[in-house]
């Protein structure tokens, strides 16, 4: 499709919040409101890499498969070419786009390759069902030889020994080119990569981001990456010339150009993440920069920023007020020592 | 020439080490009779309060060489060769001739153990505080005393004691249920502490957060500790010392600064290239091409051979012996010099810089 400046995905002041049962053993019958992300937007272009980093549990999965129509949203809105996709499912939208074209062009690769692909199909099979899909003028020759071309494309050689086997008789790094392959099939113009490198080994890694970059490039579309390890996703979004997002308990904490990202992180939060990405270069990292080590509970958050409990930086400001976002060309912070005139240079530090 | 080959080994280490916690010789499993070796002829010296990694891909054998050490390779694996481990005090103790019951009272008090996937080692139906005082009350140790070093670790470990003590396991998350598991492998105060990748299922920020809490705990207690990992750049800044094994054996052993530095083994070399890191040029980082063998079908003479840029017809013939690069860095290869000039470190310029240019860009 044409590229007139329309994201292909555009994510407005999303909100997803979970209603969780309280326990057996938990008194009173409120139920608890898991906030797994609050008030982000993004938007991501053609032949785009919008990457999420942070800890586990920060709300990087839900957000992926929110943006992906995996997940409906509790707030804002998700549009795809610019139609809210959740118009398009309840029939509210005048868009000529179908709820299946939606969910045909925006495919999600998972973390454990293993778990998503049938043990009891033979790769050729797993790989003729989306082509069933996308592709039912194809006949049987014809889908067979698409298949084979595909798994030579993404390295697996000799091509109908691999087609023939299944999923158990593939190596971790293979059932997740399997895994690609299947996403690229439906000739997705989005793909969710939610940390899909990394079950394999640290010196495959790279080998996997490469392929991924070259399918990007030739097949035309965009990826959502989620990664825990900010020098995996440097990589893969530098090479894209994409942006890294920082999350931290739902929010988006800073997004960013990934080396911008990576070199001069504005964002306390974004700087821990680097103090915790191991380098080369051997210099003592000294101290944990954070004064705690475990994430907050997100059905209850800390008030004003959410990373006051533990930032190096904080002050008494940041336990009352939520800061806004200080946007500079495509750099974006939420944190108020990106303003100068701020209270919070007056207040005095937090230091529990 | 498997003897030759060791004592080339282990005489670097017989040279550097002086007082070794535990000497490792010969060390050998197989499990169809010698047909082939998931750890093959692995020498070394663990040095008292050191800390050594242990690096190697998916199935070279790092596991195997971990649970050596305690005699413990799973059935029906046979081990072979000599471990012995020298208290601090005390008489030497060779741990392949130990009974059950001697392994089991080593266990724990002298070399502890936390293993691969070690999440699952806590029993869901009992609370921590019970899996600590059942492990002192197994030891006969005293469990007032036990329960009050346990909390000191535990708070060493950034852990809120009493909660952790009377929540469930999987009342915590994965962070701290690794970090209490870390507190009692610790409780009977151990002289080594052998850890196989004990972080690899925890995101970036718990991982290196419970390294550096490691290296503090280390240092507090004065413990030998193996940390075993596929991670390189991870633990290049805890370990004093690191190995690097590939199929079955360590290919290259150094301290961890000469190893980053002046890496010799052709594999090392391009392992160190492979992984992404922030510093470097992103257009160098290079993948190894290949997979690694097998224990059956290991390639004749040289195991690398078949993936190393610089294989000549020798290396196809015979096994190469460890050469001497330094006192204390040995490499397995005949034609260490040739990779140290041909395989360049995609990091080097900023090796160069260090020492001029300092850490973190903040402020
Ligand atoms: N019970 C067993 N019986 C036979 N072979 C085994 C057994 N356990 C492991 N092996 C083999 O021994 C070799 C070394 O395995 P080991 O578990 O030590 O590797 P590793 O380096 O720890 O790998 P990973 O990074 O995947 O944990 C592998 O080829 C493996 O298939
Ligand atoms: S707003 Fe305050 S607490 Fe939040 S990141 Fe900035 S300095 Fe830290
Ligand atoms: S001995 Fe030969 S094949 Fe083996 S690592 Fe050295 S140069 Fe490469
Ligand atoms: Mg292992």
């Amino acid at each position: 499709m044409s590229d007139d400046g329309t994201p292909v995905l555009s994510l407005e002041d999303v909100e997803v919040h979970f209603e969780d049962k309280p326990g057996l053993l938990e008194f009173g019958d409120e139920t608890e409101v898991v906030r797994a992300v609050d008030g982000v937007s993004i938007d991501v272009m053609e032949n785009d890499v919008v990457t999420l980093v942070g800890e586990s549990g920060c709300g990087k999965t839900t957000l992926g498969k929110t943006a992906i129509g995996l997940q409906r949203p509790t707030g804002g809105s998700v549009k795809y070419r610019g139609h809210d996709i959740w118009d398009i499912r309840d029939g509210n939208s005048d868009a000529d786009i179908t709820w299946r074209d939606v969910r045909t062009s925006l495919q999600i690769i998972h973390q454990d390759p293993g778990s998503s692909l049938n043990p009891n199909r033979r790769i050729q099979t797993i790989l003729a069902e989306p082509l069933k899909q996308v592709r039912p003028d194809l006949g049987r020759t014809e889908k067979r030889e698409r298949i084979l071309s595909l798994l030579e494309r993404v390295g697996m050689n000799p091509a109908p020994d691999f087609a023939d086997r299944y999923p158990h008789q593939l190596s971790g790094g293979e059932q997740q080119r399997v895994a690609l392959s299947r996403a690229l099939l439906m000739n997705p113009d989005v793909i969710l990569a939610d940390e899909a490198i990394s079950a394999v080994d640290v010196s495959l890694r790279v080998e996997m981001m490469d392929l991924m970059l070259e399918l990007q490039a030739e097949f035309d579309t965009s990826f959502i990456f989620i990664s825990h390890d900010l020098s995996n996703a440097r990589y893969f979004t530098a090479h894209a010339d994409g942006q890294i997002g920082v999350m931290y308990l739902g929010e988006l904490a800073e997004i960013g150009p990934a080396e911008e990202i990576v070199n001069s992180p504005k964002h306390p939060y974004t700087n821990v993440l680097r103090w915790a990405t191991p380098d080369l270069s051997l210099q003592q990292t000294g101290e944990i920069p954070m004064r705690k080590i475990d994430v907050p509970d997100p059905v209850d958050p800390p008030s004003g920023c959410r990373f006051h409990t533990r930032c190096p930086e904080a002050r008494e400001a940041c336990q009352t007020e939520h800061p806004p976002t200080y946007s500079d060309d495509r750099h974006h912070v939420a944190c108020f020592r990106e303003n100068e005139d701020h209270d919070y240079w007056e207040s005095p530090k937090l230091t529990d | 020439m498997a003897i030759e080959e060791v004592d080339a080994g282990s005489e670097l280490d017989e040279r550097s080490i002086v007082d070794p916690a535990i000497e490792i010789r010969n060390a050998k499993v197989t499990y169809d009779e010698g047909e082939s070796y998931v750890l093959d002829d692995v020498s070394i010296d663990l040095d008292r309060n050191e800390v050594l990694g242990v690096v190697g891909e998916s199935g070279s054998g790092k596991s195997m060489f971990a649970s050596s050490l305690l005699d413990s390779v799973p059935d029906p694996g046979v081990l072979t060769g000599r471990i012995t481990y020298h208290p601090r005090d005390g008489e030497p103790i060779e741990v392949l001739d130990l009974s059950k019951e001697e392994l089991r009272e080593l266990r724990w008090e002298e070399i502890s153990m936390v293993f691969q996937g070690a999440m699952s080692s806590f029993n869901p139906v009992l609370k921590v505080r019970t899996h600590f005082e059942e492990t002192l009350e197994a030891h006969d140790a005293n469990v007032a005393e036990g329960m009050d070093f346990a909390r000191e670790l535990l708070s060493d470990l950034y852990l809120d004691p009493d909660r952790v003590l009377d929540a469930y396991p999987h009342e915590l998350s994965g962070g701290m249920t690794q970090r209490a598991l870390i507190a009692l492998s610790m409780v009977l105060n151990p002289e080594v502490l052998v850890m196989d990748e004990p972080t690899a299922a925890l995101d970036l920020l718990m991982q290196r957060s419970i390294l550096q809490l490691l290296e503090d705990l280390q240092a507090k207690y004065d413990i030998s500790l193996v940390f075993i990992t596929h991670d390189l750049p991870l633990i290049a800044a805890l370990a004093d010392r690191m190995a690097i094994m590939y199929a079955f054996r360590f290919v290259e052993v150094a301290p961890t600064q000469d190893l980053v530095a002046n890496a010799a083994h052709p594999y090392t070399r391009m392992l160190l290239n492979s992984t992404p890191n922030l510093d470097a040029p992103l257009a160098e980082m290079k993948p190894i091409e290949g997979q690694s063998p097998a224990p059956i079908n290991l390639p004749s003479g040289c195991a690398f051979h078949p993936r190393c840029p610089l294989a000549e017809e020798q290396c196809m013939q015979s096994e190469p012996d460890y050469h001497d690069v330094s006192d204390r860095q040995g490499a397995r290869c005949f034609r260490w010099e040739a990779a140290q000039a041909q395989i360049l470190l995609n990091y080097e310029d900023m090796l160069e810089d260090r020492g001029t240019s300092g850490g973190d860009a903040d402020e």
